[in-house]
């Protein structure tokens, strides 16, 4: 500890220095739209399924009723849990990747982040594929957005998954 | 204005040459004369959050007026890198000693 050190931290005590930060706050800098895409692509899947079932009829067996509902339920909460995973990912982009600059270059921003996030409550509360839609519509947009603000195009593919709905993929050099 | 002004270093992502808790003397006539060069280590506003200092090292200095700065320790550091280049007025000193 030198001399120079001590009399710089005695300062302190009359004027405290001003810090500088080496720092990481921890804005970690890792942002990923996907999460928020693949999660609504859940949700979509999950009305798919809900749909796809089939109901017990009035001649049904107690045991046929009693596979509808496990089968149903566990749909439903899969739903809920998608679709709130959705609504966080998008808000951690706006929160805390989004910057006031990139929204004079993407004036639709908050008007997009307030869709996903209506959609995303909308899907969650009922069995609605025009919400899981419009979900997975916003997050696309989104991400479109968000790839955009890192210098990479984007190509919209149909998702290699069940739900094949057109999903917005950025195009890495 | 005096040409000296110190600050306390905090966080990590200027090790090793910088460890939180030292102080650094920086020179804010530094630059009246020539501008920054590559590898200079420096205190710039934060361009984020204006009130705020960050201390980084001149990654690339262009003609335009322009810098971009990096933590030497990058995979902790939010730097240039995140916020792109800023600007020379925004360009405190140029680290003078170190007090360790």
């Amino acid at each position: 500890m030198s001399l120079l050190y001590l009399l710089a931290r005695w300062l302190d005590r009359i004027s405290p220095a001003p810090i500088a930060y080496a720092h990481c706050d921890i804005p970690c800098g890792i942002y990923d739209p996907h999460h928020a895409q693949l999660a609504a692509h859940t949700v979509v899947r999950m009305v798919d399924l809900i749909n796809q079932l089939e109901k017990p009829g009035s001649s049904s067996t107690p045991d046929q009723r009693q596979e509808y509902t496990n089968k149903l339920a566990r749909y439903i909460a899969t739903k809920e849990q998608h679709s709130e995973i959705a609504k966080n990912e998008v808000r951690i982009l706006w929160g805390d990747y989004f910057k006031p600059e990139h929204l004079k270059t993407f004036p639709e921003l908050h008007d997009l982040v307030w869709k996903a996030l209506k959609s995303g409550s909308k899907a969650r509360q009922e069995i609605n594929l025009q919400a899981a839609e419009d979900l997975l519509k916003a997050t696309n947009d989104i991400a479109s957005i968000y790839w955009k603000t890192k210098g990479f195009e984007t190509i919209t593919a149909k998702a290699p998954y069940p739900t094949e709905r057109l999903t917005v993929y950025p195009k890495f050099k | 204005m005096f040409p000296l002004r110190r600050f306390r270093v905090e966080d990590d992502s200027m090790r090793p040459a910088l460890e939180p808790g030292d102080y650094v003397l920086v020179n804010r006539w530094a630059y009246k004369f020539r501008p920054p060069a590559k590898g200079d280590l420096v205190v710039v506003r934060d361009p984020e959050t204006p009130d705020r200092f960050l201390v980084k090292r001149v990654s690339d200095a262009s003609d335009a007026g322009e810098i971009r700065v990096v933590g030497d320790n990058s995979n902790r550091s939010r730097d240039s890198r995140s916020f792109g280049p800023i600007d020379h007025l925004e360009i405190i000193g140029k680290v003078w000693i170190r007090l360790r």
